[in-house]
């Protein structure tokens, strides 16, 4: 499946080699040349490609959950690569164990790498592209929106084609909630916020800056939790308000995705759900507190 | 709807289009992380943002030219980005193509652009003004420093004086150059730097298989055991760090021998802090409990280890078999119990049990490294080596995957144009009679075997090396350099400032890692592969489509590559070619006419090295510019086991199997392009060539060794007359507890910084601005009973004098032992010197007494580099070195470095730096340590004055062994 490995290739800094994949995978117009302007906005700035990221209880980079993944290129008998949880890399690694199952003349091995093929597909990527290729489809340059669109559509056929979903993967099989936010003590609830995994929403840079403009209230530019903070601390209500309209939000894109990836859509919905009420709930505490 | 399977066609088919003609559908390796590189297709011109113009963003084109780094040994590649609109060098950055390195770097390799624009360095050559030393200097042509070196060799070669001409290097270049460069000159003039470093390691490997170096394969080790502090600083320390961590990756154990708490330290597993001397009574005990609980690899050592000579030679009566030797074994090593390691090293018996069990555990996948640490400090440190590889001869961890190598194995040394003949003489200024068996030149004794009145020197090269600052006892340096007398002519060939130049004829502007060419080939994983160095504006010159006929048209001022410099200077020696001399510096290609450099690599990497010819025509390529254009190549991976390679039939005429098993072969040896120096091993009476060893009945290649087998017992020590110490023993240190007097604490002087490099790294600013400074490390118990602080002054005094220093106070050393770093205490006499980390001293003696004071220390200072503005640091330590009297060790001549100090609060008049040295009590120590030897006068088996099988670098031919002098002075026991 020579498409995943062109589409991987595409998730990493543009190099003039991409022109070639773009006209040949009939992608409208072209990444931004060797600066890679739209590439950094949206892959370092914004939307950070890394399952661990969307999949961890703390919503960052590593952890848990990027050793999960690891497991999985070892139970592969690979070796991990400095970054095994990078949507590029996974999509590539999807080509690859493509390859080796139509290579395999045993019919039980076939099976096998059929299995593994179908286990990354579910486990380590449809798990968590749902509420993220939303976002991108929301924020990105055209061309990165139209790349994002044939991801999306790829894998969507493939797991048609495999079947279906053969069990709700592991790592959304559990719910992680959004705790109450402890009076006095906001930082611990804020950083909750930053975790899609805790609020079934991604937060961009951008969607904080929206806020800003939507609240009406000033920031400065620079890290999300530090932009959130700001938020808070000036309009404390209201941008709870806001987050929880959010979660909302989010929640019902989710159950879009209902059809298409069954119970994965259900949990990110009721992991916004659930968020959306904690947020009212602690709206409701800090309200009565006020008077 | 997108026809997903239309598009993969299409991608299919493109893919194969591109392939087949033999390009990269795909931009490189992946580029999402750190280690990303840019694709080798786009080096001629790769694009980055210009990070001053940030936030606006402004294209840059580089052009990506490969080189190897200059500062340590590891040879790691790099790639130099040139600004393709200024032509000049903006930074490096690692090769992805180098197999050693894999594109990572430590800090030194990044720094080397530091080093090339650093405004203190020299840029033309000099020869002094007045007396030597005393800091005056005047430009000179290179014509007219040419002229004069090369008349002086001439006469002394002429005149029957070969031994009066001398070449001592530091940081080695290409492998063998020089070498070949004295042999050419016919004179035994090669002078290292060794045994201030690595002879004692060298020593321990070099007696078990032959070889002196160990390739350990950490990353497919189930235990990697140090002792060293191998992840951040040492030889190989990038190439095998990352290797080491590639294996704790895999879960391997990391176990970590080291008094000091080090970088290392931290990530061991298992980290032991033994009393500086004890680390081979460890080493010993796991050995023991190995060996009580027959969880060695019993059929290896039946195999591979010459148990069988050792029964002969040392229990004749035993009948020699098999059962026999282990119970021999089992009682050699019964008195090494855990508890007697822990009395010995202070560590506890449980934990040596525990790590002993992991050990066993490890089966062939053990990878072992010892280089400098415990092997350079200690009187017997060569046994540290010894009884470390003791372990993996033990678990049958030899050349097994995870396991250690011999160094040869993983080692490429292609075959150059010319080869010289072997010297005809041997010199006693390099190779004294009483260190018959030192791995290699007792160079750190020259000013005393000058001052024995054993011979002088009428030229003197200082090659890249410092011994004045690096090595014990620079005050009897100084007084040797500066008498006339005794050395003729100082010709320093160095890129910057050291305090040996200072005290030069000439000094000679070389070049740095971008700026010579060298080639280069170290075990560092279980391959061979070669390094090119190379000058980067030349290759870029060409890629230009120029040419550059001297490499000092592109260099900066009149920095001259040093092959051009040896070649040139070979001529003017023997301009005529009636010495027979020239004839190894011409061309081959223009008969009669000097050799080129392009043509000296040409022909090497087109005959030489297997393989390249057709990976350099897939690209389109001739092997020269390949290499100039990936700057290194991967001959071989996975070498494997090479004893156990069957001899094939081919090379069995005539075949020979003597009462040891060893096979000899009226065979010659077929034609190998791997020059990598293996010992000569003896031929049997009738002139056969040894082939390999019998093994159940195979012939197998088995080990250079003279038994053809790992050796358990070394006959070699055993008949030069230290058969005590034939077999794999703990020697109790010069500074055992039992050694010292009271109040007497042990400094260890080794340790290295991990940024830093001896001298030359003094010149990157980057590197000074993060380590400058080298404190003594004392314990809070040690620090309360002499009452200081961190920062407060001590003065640690020796045998031969005293320096003042600033306390550390630090739970990261045991009590009762001190440390301070090497690298530090640089200083110049003038204004004239690197001015980042020199300080500026006075020096004074009156006879024998020296004083080293500190006038001033470093301070900001206008200069082409802004940043030499911003100089914030004004310590820059102490010169310790200077306050070691000479310890060599009688069996591998190594020098050993740990000392035997008194530690006190300083005295109310003392600065910090301050020194004090009497060179009398200097030359008694000497001589005390001179009575340890068994010299070959005494001891030789066969009259000559070193075991032909010992390497030796610049090997003379064998008639130049035979001992032709009186027995020096009397030996005794250690």
């Amino acid at each position: 499946m020579e498409i995943f490995r062109a589409l991987a290739t595409l998730a990493e800094p543009p190099a003039p080699e991409h022109a070639r994949l773009v006209e040949l995978l009939d992608l409208p117009g072209a990444p931004d040349g060797p600066g890679g302007v739209e590439y950094a906005e949206l892959f370092l700035f914004q939307l950070y490609p890394y399952a661990s990221v969307y999949l961890g209880d703390e919503g960052k980079l590593g952890g848990e959950a990027r050793d999960r993944v690891a497991g999985f290129w070892r139970a592969l008998g690979r070796e991990p690569p400095p970054d095994p949880d990078h949507l590029a890399v996974l999509l590539a690694l999807y080509a690859d164990l493509c390859e080796q199952e139509h290579a395999e003349r045993d019919p039980a091995r076939r099976l096998l790498w059929r299995n593994s093929r179908q286990a990354l597909l579910w486990e380590h990527l449809l798990s968590w592209l749902p509420p993220y290729l939303d976002k991108l489809a929301e924020i990105a340059s055209p061309f990165y929106q139209a790349w994002g669109r044939l991801v999306q559509e790829s894998l969507l056929t493939e797991a048609s084609e495999l079947g279906g979903l053969p069990q709700v993967p592991s790592s959304i099989r559990e719910p992680s909630p959004l705790r109450e936010m402890a009076v006095g003590d906001p930082a611990a609830f804020l950083d909750q916020i930053l975790a899609p995994r805790r609020c079934g929403m991604i937060l961009v840079r951008a969607d904080l800056i929206r806020a800003a403009s939507e609240l009406d209230v000033p920031v400065r530019i620079g890290e999300r939790r530090g932009v959130l903070e700001t938020l808070f601390s000036q309009e404390p209500l209201g941008t709870l308000r806001w987050l929880e309209r959010e979660a909302l939000n989010s929640a019902s894109r989710h159950r879009s995705w209902r059809e298409r990836v069954g119970p994965v859509a259900d949990f990110w919905a009721a992991q916004a759900e659930a968020a959306a009420a904690t947020l009212a709930s602690t709206v409701k505490t800090m309200d009565s507190l006020r008077r | 709807m997108v026809d997903l399977k239309r598009l993969n066609e299409r991608l299919s088919a493109a893919k194969s289009e591109v392939e087949a003609r033999g390009e990269t559908f795909y931009p490189g390796p992946s580029r999402i992380h750190l280690a990303a590189f840019p694709p080798k297709e786009r080096w001629d011109d790769w694009v980055e943002l210009d990070s001053r113009s940030w936030p606006k963003r402004v294209e840059k084109r580089y052009m990506l030219v490969p080189t190897t780094c200059f500062n340590c040994e590891s040879a790691c590649g790099l790639l130099a980005y040139v600004d393709r609109d200024t032509l000049q060098i903006r930074k490096f950055e690692g090769n992805p193509e180098h197999p050693g390195s894999r594109g990572r770097n430590c800090a030194k390799g990044p720094a080397t652009l530091n080093q090339i624009t650093d405004p203190d360095r020299i840029l033309h050559p000099l020869r002094r003004e007045g007396p030597r030393g005393s800091g005056k200097w005047a430009p000179v042509s290179w014509d007219q420093a040419l002229d004069d070196i090369a008349g002086r060799i001439r006469q002394a070669i002429q005149e029957g004086r070969p031994n009066e001409v001398m070449y001592h290097v530091g940081r080695p270049g290409e492998d063998g150059f020089t070498e070949r460069v004295l042999a050419a000159w016919g004179v035994d003039g090669h002078n290292s730097h060794t045994n201030v470093c690595s002879s004692g390691a060298r020593a321990g490997y070099h007696l078990w298989m032959g070889l002196d170096r160990p390739s350990p394969d950490h990353a497919n080790a189930q235990v990697i055991l140090l002792v060293s502090s191998h992840l951040e600083a040492g030889h190989y320390f990038n190439p095998h760090a990352q290797r080491i961590l590639d294996g704790k990756h895999r879960g391997a154990k990391l176990i970590v021998l080291d008094t000091r708490l080090s970088n290392t330290a931290t990530h061991a597993d298992y980290w032991l802090a033994p009393w500086p001397g004890s680390e081979a009574a460890i080493l010993l005990s796991f050995a023991r409990h190995l060996i009580q609980g027959r969880t060695y690899n019993r059929e290896f050592v039946r195999r591979w280890w010459n148990w069988g000579e050792y029964m002969q030679k040392v229990h004749p009566q035993v009948t020699p078999s098999f059962d026999n030797f282990e119970q021999l074994l089992d009682s050699l090593y019964a008195e090494y119990t855990f508890e007697f390691a822990a009395g010995e090293s202070g560590v506890e018996a449980r934990t040596l049990a525990e790590v002993a069990q992991v050990l066993s555990r490890a089966g062939t996948r053990l990878s072992t490294h010892t280089w400098r640490s415990a092997s350079a400090g200690n009187l017997g440190g060569w046994q540290v080596a010894r009884t470390l590889f003791l372990l993996n001869a033990l678990m049958g961890a030899v050349a097994t995957e995870g396991g250690t190598y011999p160094n040869a194995w993983n080692k490429f040394v292609p075959r150059p144009i010319h080869q010289p003949p072997h010297p005809k003489t041997w010199n006693e200024l390099t190779w004294p009679a009483e260190y018959p068996l030192a791995l290699n030149e007792m160079s750190f004794l020259l000013p005393h075997l000058l001052k024995d009145g054993r011979g002088k020197l009428a030229v003197y090269f200082t090659r890249v090396y410092n011994p004045v600052w690096t090595n014990p006892d620079g005050f009897s340096w100084i007084e040797v350099l500066t008498n006339e007398e005794l050395v003729g002519l100082h010709v320093a060939l160095t890129p910057t400032w050291s305090e040996t130049a200072f005290f030069a004829d000439y000094i000679l502007p070389m070049g740095h890692a971008s700026e010579r060419h060298d080639l280069h080939s170290y075990e560092q994983y279980d391959g061979q592969w070669i390094g090119f160095r190379q000058p980067v504006m030349r290759a870029v010159r060409e890629r230009g489509g120029g040419q550059v006929g001297d490499t000092r048209a592109v260099n900066p001022g009149e920095v001259w590559e040093e092959n051009e410099f040896w070649i040139e200077l070979s001529w003017r020696i023997d301009p005529d070619g009636s010495l027979g001399i020239r004839q190894y510096f011409e061309s081959k290609e223009r008969p009669g006419e000097k050799l080129g450099i392009e043509e000296y690599y040409r022909y090497i990497f087109e005959n030489s090295v297997p393989g390249l010819t057709e990976r350099a025509a897939a690209e389109g390529l001739a092997p020269l510019d390949y290499m100039r254009r990936y700057g290194a190549f991967e001959i071989r991976k996975q070498v494997g086991s090479v004893h156990e390679e069957v001899v094939p039939q081919a090379e069995r005429d005539d075949l020979k199997i003597d009462e040891w098993g060893r096979a000899y072969t009226r065979t010659q040896p077929p034609a190998n392009p791997n020059v990598v120096p293996i010992p000569p091993l003896e031929p049997d009476s009738d002139g056969r060539r040894r082939v390999g060893i019998e093994v159940d009945g195979k012939i197998l290649r088995g080990f250079p060794t003279p038994s053809g087998r790992l050796e358990f017992y070394s006959r070699v020590l055993a008949d030069w007359g230290w058969g005590e110490v034939a077999i794999p023993t703990y020697i109790r240190s010069h500074i055992h507890p039992a050694n010292l007097i009271a109040g007497e604490m042990v400094l260890i002087s080794t340790f290295r910084l991990p940024v830093q490099i001896h001298t030359r790294s003094a010149n990157s600013k980057w590197l000074d601005e993060i380590a400058h400074t080298n404190p003594l490390w004392i314990h809070p118990v040690d620090a309360r009973r002499v009452a200081v602080q961190s920062g407060d002054l001590l003065r640690v005094e020796t045998e031969i004098g005293h320096f003042v220093v600033k306390a550390w106070v630090t739970e990261g050393i045991r009590p009762g032992v001190v440390a301070c770093s090497h690298h530090m205490g640089r200083w110049k006499l003038t204004d004239l010197g690197q001015r980042q980390a020199m300080a500026t001293v006075s020096l004074d003696h009156r006879g024998v007494a020296w004083q080293l004071q500190r006038k001033q220390g470093v301070h900001p200072y206008p200069s082409s580099d802004p940043d030499t503005l911003r100089i914030w640091w004004t310590d820059v330590g102490v010169h310790q070195n200077l306050t070691f009297p000479v310890h060599p060790d009688p069996i591998s001549g190594q020098h050993c470095w740990h000392q035997a100090v008194r530690v006190r609060r300083a005295d109310p008049g003392d600065r910090p730096g301050d020194i004090a040295v009497d060179t009398g009590k200097a030359r008694e120590v000497y001589q005390k340590w001179l009575g340890f030897t068994r010299p070959a006068h005494r001891h030789s088996p066969d009259a000559t004055r070193r075991p032909y099988w010992l390497l030796r670098p610049l090997r003379p031919v064998r008639e130049a062994y035979r001992l032709k002098q009186p027995a020096p002075a009397a030996a005794s026991p250690i």
